[in-house]
């Protein structure tokens, strides 16, 4: 399945930056407005989209582009 | 001293005379970006690029009594620009770097601020409204290195040219300087204006209640766009010569606790919402760092639950001193201090000079134990001087000497106070103020949206989150993906700190006879509550 498409697009939305191209690497302090609550409507997005359920427990570990395709992964 | 030959000035108190006091040398602050290497600044150097951006200011023509906001995350670029702004004596504004377009429009707009100083990823931001905002004049960007156009131009381009001289001219104490607008439950934000003389109270606080002194290492961990952030991540411990610790990075408990171990960080200013997430990580994470130079926690910007103070005392072994303040206040009034005994879920007591009532809602003292509008004697030094542009409102706030806080709470027979909560719908998330007006405006704009209510509700972890009541139009379903569309838009118009945690679709919004939302009956709703008198409801 292809992840990052869909998932660029899900950040291009929560952050309001048409400008974003993702990498597993990025995390909160290469994206501007990357806070707890955008990380929230991160979350929300890709649940959406994917189809899957993101735990309480689980969205903590979660701090990285890399992390997020993982678990999408795993989860679809 | 700290006026000294009548020089208020807040840009010359924090840098030159630093300078002049023998401390040229001495780390103002510590920068810890996110990424990279750390670094640090003298307050010679912080003296040198706060000249360099006055004379910036001076060249593009602004003068007293213009206004010039920062729009940045937090970066070394926004303290020298917030200090050079104010050795210019152009006031300075700052904004939350999380704002979106509908906030910053309202801000700039109603300010008519003349320039902004900005990064390069907010152009877009700013280029959506740039056309209703016809006095903004400049946008210096942190992080383009040449002018893009006349008018959107490069900060360190124009840095390189500038003098590093600066004579910065006597400001009396009423001189205007630090502007932040806070939200109200009705019309738009409000412009809280302070002045230079505000530096009295900001400095005397520093000293006596977080008990800087100049072997301290501190960190505030608020940002600029708050008054905290520039009352207490700037001003009072610069005025004192203390060296700060600034770190660009957002919450990370390790990181968090690596930096306080690695800076020696003596006195930590935090907020309850941060404090109660480090409440959530594992005990066994604290074990592993080495505490020993941290003498006081503070924290200010919601109500300190007790159980964060009973975590903070079993596993941090520290008190956590809650202080009280507002934007309008410019500096903390009421506190915890470590010289008084703490008892907890109060908001302590009024610092020196200080003088709280309780009083009615025609300015009648009530007795103490009895809930009341809590109030300040006017004319403190770091009381603000005016809501900008409505005046109306301002002189609303103060009856018979009294400044009218908006918090109601009581007094003990002891002296402490004890909060209560807000007599408006002003919602407190996470430590800031949110408007349930510009949250239900920026919905309106939204096709499938007809009308909304919004409110605030308790929260174990941001005291209270923002809760959502929605009626569609005709012809529009409710469903997850317009609950995630509804939610990024208002995080992307308004602020991600407004971004609803829920959303309700309903078939009707409850308003009054004349059409006012009745947020009082949308929470009584929420909580189970008696919805009360509901005569005035329309049918």
């Amino acid at each position: 399945m292809n992840i990052i498409e869909p998932l660029t697009h899900i950040f291009r939305a929560v952050f309001d930056d048409e400008d974003i191209t993702l990498t597993r690497e990025m995390n909160a302090d290469d994206i501007d407005g990357w806070d707890s609550f955008a990380h929230l409507n991160l979350l929300m997005s890709i649940e959406e989209f994917f189809e899957i359920t993101i735990s309480d427990e689980e969205a903590p570990g979660l701090r990285n582009v890399g992390d997020l395709m993982d678990i999408i992964k795993l989860k679809t | 001293m700290l006026v000294q030959n009548n020089q208020y000035n807040i840009g010359h108190i924090c840098t030159k005379q630093q300078c002049d006091n023998g401390l040229g040398q001495k780390i103002a602050f510590r920068w810890l970006p996110a990424k990279g290497e750390p670094s640090s600044i003298s307050f010679a150097e912080l003296d040198v690029q706060s000249n360099k951006f006055a004379n910036i200011l001076c060249s593009l023509g602004f003068t007293t009594g213009d206004i010039l906001f920062t729009f940045l995350p937090k970066c070394p670029e926004q303290f020298f620009s917030f200090l050079g702004t104010l050795k210019n004596q152009t006031i300075c504004g700052t904004l939350f770097s999380n704002f979106g377009d509908e906030a910053l429009l309202d801000r700039l707009g109603d300010s008519r601020a003349k320039g902004l100083v900005t990064k390069k990823s907010s152009l877009k931001k700013i280029g959506r409204i740039r056309e209703q905002l016809p006095h903004l004049k400049y946008i210096l960007v942190t992080d383009i290195d040449a002018h893009q156009s006349a008018d959107i131009l490069s900060y360190s381009a124009l840095m390189a040219e500038a003098s590093a001289e600066f004579t910065t001219a006597v400001t009396a104490p009423e001189t205007p300087s630090v502007l932040h607008y806070t939200s109200g439950s009705t019309g738009k934000p409000k412009g809280v204006l302070h002045k230079h003389g505000s530096v009295l109270m900001q400095s005397a606080t520093a000293r006596e209640v977080l008990q800087l002194g100049l072997d301290d290492i501190y960190w505030c961990t608020a940002d600029q766009g708050w008054v905290t952030g520039t009352s207490y991540g700037i001003i009072g411990p610069w005025s004192l010569g203390v060296t700060q610790v600034h770190y660009g990075g957002i919450y990370d408990a390790s990181r968090w606790f690596e930096l306080l171990e690695k800076e020696k960080v003596t006195i930590w200013y935090s907020a309850p919402t941060a404090l109660r997430m480090l409440m959530r990580e594992a005990n066994a994470l604290f074990a592993n760092y080495d505490l020993s130079a941290l003498k006081h926690i503070f924290s200010v910007g919601e109500p300190l639950n007790p159980e964060v103070i009973q975590w903070s005392r079993a596993v941090l072994n520290r008190e956590i001193y809650d202080t009280w303040f507002q934007t309008e206040t410019g500096a903390i009034m009421i506190t915890n201090r470590p010289d008084l005994e703490v008892r907890t879920g109060s908001m302590g007591q009024p610092v020196a000079m200080i003088e709280p009532a309780i009083l009615s809602d025609d300015g009648i003292p009530v007795a103490d134990g009895e809930q009341g509008n809590l109030c300040l004697k006017s004319n403190w030094s770091s009381m603000f001087v005016s809501y900008l542009n409505n005046d109306t409102v301002y002189q609303q706030k103060f009856i018979k000497g009294y400044y009218f806080t908006g918090d109601t709470a009581v007094k003990d027979r002891d002296g402490y106070y004890w909060f209560k909560g807000r007599n408006d719908d002003v919602i407190n998330t996470g430590g800031h103020l949110v408007s349930p007006i510009e949250i239900e405006s920026a919905l309106l704009e939204l096709e499938q949206v007809a009308e909304s209510g919004v409110i605030g509700a308790p929260d174990a972890l941001l005291f209270e989150k923002v809760v959502v009541f929605v009626h569609l139009h005709s012809g529009h379903e409710p469903s997850k993906e317009l609950e995630i569309k509804l939610r990024l838009h208002i995080s992307n118009k308004v602020s991600s700190i407004a971004t609803p945690r829920e959303v309700f679709f309903v078939e009707k919004v409850p308003k009054n006879k004349s059409g006012k939302i009745m947020r009082r009956v949308l929470k009584a709703r929420y909580l189970g509550h008696d919805e009360g008198d509901t005569s005035t409801l329309e049918d």
